[in-house]
């Protein structure tokens, strides 16, 4: 929570400050392409995805080449099962016999062109979303707010992903009990200024993640990395050994959707 | 090993001076004239003044930082000749027989016909010291300013060697040293954060200030602290002779200052404050973001001296000063510093001069927060209490000997949270102690050298009380380890000799060369680009080490026509050990042990300064241009490799000049031009939950385009009377509207978004202001 006052302090400097803005060109070097995994394993389902891209270049158009042709196995090391993933679509890895439970530790593991990335990571207990309802932020704008109950024991971490009209936005929401271990939270979800606007008629869905602390850590570095206002900006830190960009992430949801009608 | 041996060597050091010392007290069997310089009208004393002996010009005293001077010479009569830059020079007999006892009144040259701006108050050619300037606060006032705020830390960024840290910045590099590698002293006390709203301005009210000196790395034995540079800011002791009111109203801030005598000639106080109301007009605007901003800051400077009795004189000076941030009652933060000294100076004989000051320093910010659901107060606080003692022994023209010891208390809470619902547990407070004891000589073996030598042994020690960590080689925690809070946790101990020599080639130039070893203590950690009140303090531990720079530097410096033209070219190379980085993504703003998110590593830094100053005519101003690299390696960073630091500009270029268009009318022009700071930018980019994610390949290997700024000023003198005078100022910054860049951004191309794009923010396009100046 803490970190949120540079927002407000930006927030209120950017009301009163003059500044413009302007489109420049900068030569950016082309790096060589990486590999981009996203993976999840979720306890609401059997049915698994792993995704595997590659980076390009900036001046590039945004198509990320899909990497095919990669084995790709999910091990629950807790149960002592592994599963081989089969590729749908290109890039698009799946697996519809693994139901995520609490507890257990997952592995992944996937080789590509001579190449292997691993990960590790272990499903927390679940917690439930009791509620969302439609409030308003401290910048005005028409947010979801959500309530849950934060377990007794310390360590719990939160991403709460957002759907508009079904579709993931790109605010990235998360929290853990540092400071409010054991309470009931009922929070807004706002990221000042800038974030995006719901209006009247659309639907709106919070799926609440708990994820481990690496995952937390990933989507904090993540958010850095987007905001872009770090002294020195850097990758956002993956829990995939081997040299990838991307994430792991065994994690429980629960979520609830409500029409906003305002 | 190292630092035992080292301070053996520096104990030996100090020994032997003493002895020197000693020596020179029984073996002196001459007389001393002795006294203090002040000026005629004020009474204020006069720093760095010199009285040199007209018929053998090499034979002479400069005064001290309380206007002091002692000059012991064979008996006979002499003419003592007085030079102090916008005074007129004054010759004075004096007949030495005995012991005497002389106070010089010095007269102020008529400003109307003569503006100097910013000038080396001592000859830049025979002064020992390099890498240093002194500027007169109030010769500043013709430069043009941004909102109407004349600032003395935008005008030291005009110098050579120093470099702006960027608009909406206050903090400066020098030598490209990082911003909080700069010592900043208000009256002897430290400034921790010299910036209001958010660095727009300083903390600094020049009304309120006497004289500034800023050493490049370069400081005597004296200082001690930072690796990089010393702000060396006095504040004005208050007119003795009668009372004056002088203030400022402009466009967004209004200043007033008072001052006078307690007692006519013997004690003095002033008193100045200012305020901006730019909140004020944020009410009317019909945007509820904006109406329920707040955005201010106030300060005030007040000082009280007073003359006990002929030896002994008391000082009391304070600072304070605060900024509120707000948005309505959901979100508050305010800052600010609070300094206070109090000093004696005692006279224990002509020849030795004792200052002995208590000072207090404090810098705190509060953040309350009030939102959803959850509302909680923060505050974080750094506060010193610093003993200080220092002798000036006026031992004979050849040597002025300096001996003296700071011992500094610092006591820093880390942002300690409280609200109805929290549940942590906050940090005790961190204690250390920072001592260091001094002596140094200012020695003229003869006509042609002039050689300040001397040593600083700092004892920097680590008190318990808070959690000291053990570190496993991946940088993880291994070990927590508990100390009492009286147990010495760690003693770091290091000599730091400091050396500086002028060698005069002829009558109007002259080589300099200099030596010195700096050690910092205390680090600010920040990861943001702009400066921020909750940037944190913190002190060297069991495994934050202090930071360490070796600095030479040679020097040529050449004065032409009657010294009308100042020109010098220095060149510098530093080499610091234990400078600290962070980890890539690391948090460094909550309270989790800071320690497994630093690493540590060397910098070196090299560069040449050029300048050309023109002192004295109805057209004055300099040009000041600086070649340099700046360059960090540290293990986990960059592949291990060497990278640019931030801050490294390879070109950085000053132009100021003033104009004295008529006796109502003064125009003056800025420029700078520099390099943009190295910084990171995407090497490519990534989807990752749907979104572009940049990607990053290499530490600060790309360039902000460079930066370039005219700012443009006029003044015109509106009423010149004896008891009363005012004046107008106007002042374009930014002149030609350069769109300069503050940051960079990568984002999708919003009317395509199969593309990206980079978008450049700029600050300040043509900012005009207007303020009105009165003094009666």
């Amino acid at each position: 929570m803490k970190h949120n006052h540079i927002i407000y302090i930006l927030a209120v400097a950017s009301f009163i400050l003059p500044s413009c803005q302007k489109v420049i060109h900068i030569d950016l070097n082309a790096a060589d392409p990486k590999y981009v995994i996203e993976g999840n394993v979720s306890d609401q389902t059997a049915i698994q995805t792993i995704k595997i891209s590659k980076t390009v270049s900036f001046e590039s158009s945004n198509t990320f080449p899909a990497v095919s042709g990669a084995l790709v196995t999910i091990t629950d090391a807790t149960a002592g099962t592994t599963d081989t993933l089969t590729e749908g679509s290109a890039g698009m890895y799946m697996t519809t016999a693994m139901a995520g439970t609490p507890g257990h530790t997952y592995q992944l593991y996937i080789r590509s062109e001579g190449k292997v990335f691993t990960s590790t990571c272990t499903m927390p207990q679940p917690v439930t979303l009791d509620s969302l309802y439609v409030s308003k932020s401290v910048f005005g704008n028409t947010r979801g707010a959500i309530v849950y109950t934060d377990p007794a024991a310390k360590g719990n971490y939160y991403y709460f992903a957002e759907y508009k009209n079904g579709v993931q936005t790109d605010n990235i929401y998360i929290r853990n009990d540092d400071l409010v271990n054991g309470q009931v939270i009922d929070q807004t979800l706002s990221r000042g200024g800038g974030e995006s606007k719901l209006e009247s008629g659309d639907y709106l869905t919070i799926s609440l993640e708990c994820i481990d602390s690496a995952m937390y850590q990933f989507y904090y570095t993540l958010q850095q990395t987007k905001n872009q206002n770090a002294a020195t900006p850097a990758n956002p830190q993956s829990n995939i050994v081997g040299g990838a960009l991307g994430y792991f992430s065994a994690h429980t949801s629960s979520s609830k959707s409500v029409l906003i009608t305002q | 090993m190292n630092h035992k041996s080292g301070s053996n060597t520096g104990i030996r050091y100090i020994f032997t001076l003493v002895l020197i010392f000693s020596y020179l007290i029984t073996s002196a069997q001459k007389f001393t004239v002795s006294g203090t310089i002040k000026d005629k009208k004020s009474g204020e004393a006069l720093i760095g003044a010199t009285l040199v002996v007209v018929s053998d010009p090499t034979i002479g005293v400069v005064t001290n930082e309380y206007g002091y001077y002692s000059l012991t010479l064979p008996k006979g009569d002499y003419k003592l000749l007085f030079r102090y830059v916008s005074y007129n020079t004054q010759e004075i007999p004096v007949m030495l027989d005995k012991n005497t006892k002389l106070d010089i009144l010095a007269e102020p040259e008529d400003r109307q016909l003569k503006e100097v701006v910013v000038s080396s108050k001592v000859s830049n050619v025979r002064n020992a010291q390099m890498g240093m300037t002194k500027m007169n606060v109030q010769e500043m006032k013709a430069l043009p300013v941004l909102f109407g705020e004349r600032d003395v830390m935008k005008m030291v960024q005009l110098l050579p060697g120093v470099e702006s840290a960027g608009d909406g910045n206050s903090g400066f590099y020098v030598r490209g040293g990082a911003i909080d590698q700069n010592l900043i002293l208000l009256d002897e006390a430290i400034v921790y954060n010299p910036s209001h709203l958010l660095g727009f301005f300083s903390t600094f009210n020049s009304d309120a200030l006497k004289d500034v000196t800023l050493y490049k790395g370069t400081a005597p034995a004296q200082f001690g602290g930072r690796l990089s540079s010393v702000m060396d800011v006095k504040m004005n002791d208050g007119n003795d002779k009668e009372y004056h009111v002088n203030g400022g109203i402009g466009l967004i801030s209004s200043k007033l200052s008072v001052e006078g005598p307690i007692v006519k000639d013997k004690g003095s106080f002033l008193i100045s404050g200012r305020r901006t109301y730019a909140d004020i007009f944020l009410g009317l605007s019909p945007d509820t973001n904006i109406n329920r901003s707040r955005l201010y800051f106030y300060d005030l400077n007040t000082k009280f001296n007073y003359k006990l009795t002929d030896k002994d004189r008391l000082f009391l000076s304070g600072y304070f000063g605060k900024d509120q941030l707000g948005l309505g009652s959901v979100f508050g933060i305010n800052w600010g510093n609070a300094t206070g000294t109090l000093r004696w100076n005692h006279l224990i004989n002509a020849k030795l001069f004792s200052n002995t000051s208590l000072i207090f320093s404090d810098y705190n910010y509060n953040i309350t927060v009030n939102n959803s659901g959850f509302s909680a107060k923060i505050h974080s606080e750094i506060r010193d209490w610093n003993l200080k003692e220092e002798l000036d022994y006026f031992s004979n023209p050849k040597n002025t000997i300096r001996i003296g010891f700071s011992s500094i208390y610092h006591t820093i809470t880390p942002g300690a949270i409280t609200g109805a619902n929290i549940t942590t547990t906050n940090k005790p407070d961190n204690h250390t102690w920072e001592n260091g004891i001094y002596i140094s000589n200012a020695w003229k073996p003869n006509s042609r050298w002039n050689i300040d030598y001397g040593i600083r042994l700092s004892i920097f020690t680590v008190f318990g009380g808070t959690d000291m960590y053990e570190l496993n080689e991946k940088g993880a925690i291994k070990d927590t380890l508990k100390y009492g809070s009286s147990e010495v946790v760690k003693n770091y101990i290091n000599p730091e000799p400091r050396f500086s020599a002028s060698y005069t080639l002829t009558e109007n130039s002259s080589l300099k060369a200099a030596y010195t070893r700096n050690t910092q203590s205390l680090h600010l950690i920040s990861n943001s680009t702009s400066s921020n009140p909750t940037d944190k303090w913190v002190a060297t531990n069991n495994i934050i080490k202090p930071e360490i720079a070796d600095l030479g530097s040679l020097g040529y410096f050449r004065n032409l026509k009657n010294n009308m033209y100042e020109l010098s070219v220095e060149g510098y190379y530093k080499y610091s050990q234990n400078q600290i980085d962070y980890k890539d993504g690391a948090n460094v703003l909550n309270n989790d042990a800071i320690e497994p998110k630093l690493l540590f590593g060397q910098g070196r830094a090299y560069g040449l300064e050029f300048s050309a100053h023109k002192t004295q005519g109805k057209f004055t101003g300099w040009i000041s241009y600086t070649l340099s690299k700046t360059e960090t390696q540290i293990n986990g960073i960059n592949n291990n490799k060497w990278y640019n630091a931030r801050q490294d500009r390879t070109h950085n270029l000053s132009v100021v000049g003033v104009y004295e268009a008529s006796k109502k009318w003064t125009l003056s022009a800025s420029f700078v031009y520099y390099t943009g700071d190295a910084v990171s930018f995407p090497s490519g980019k990534s989807n990752i939950l749907n979104q572009t994610v940049f990607y990053y390949t290499e530490r600060n290997g790309y360039r902000m385009p460079a930066y370039n700024r005219l700012d443009i000023g006029a003044t015109r003198q509106l009423a010149h009377k004896k008891h009363y005078s005012s004046e107008i100022s106007f002042s374009i910054y930014n002149a030609y509207g350069q769109q300069n860049p503050y940051i960079i951004t990568f984002q999708d191309d919003p009317n395509d978004p199969s593309k990206t794009q980079a978008l450049q923010t700029s600050l300040f396009r043509f900012v005009p202001s207007v303020s009105y100046n009165f003094k009666f």
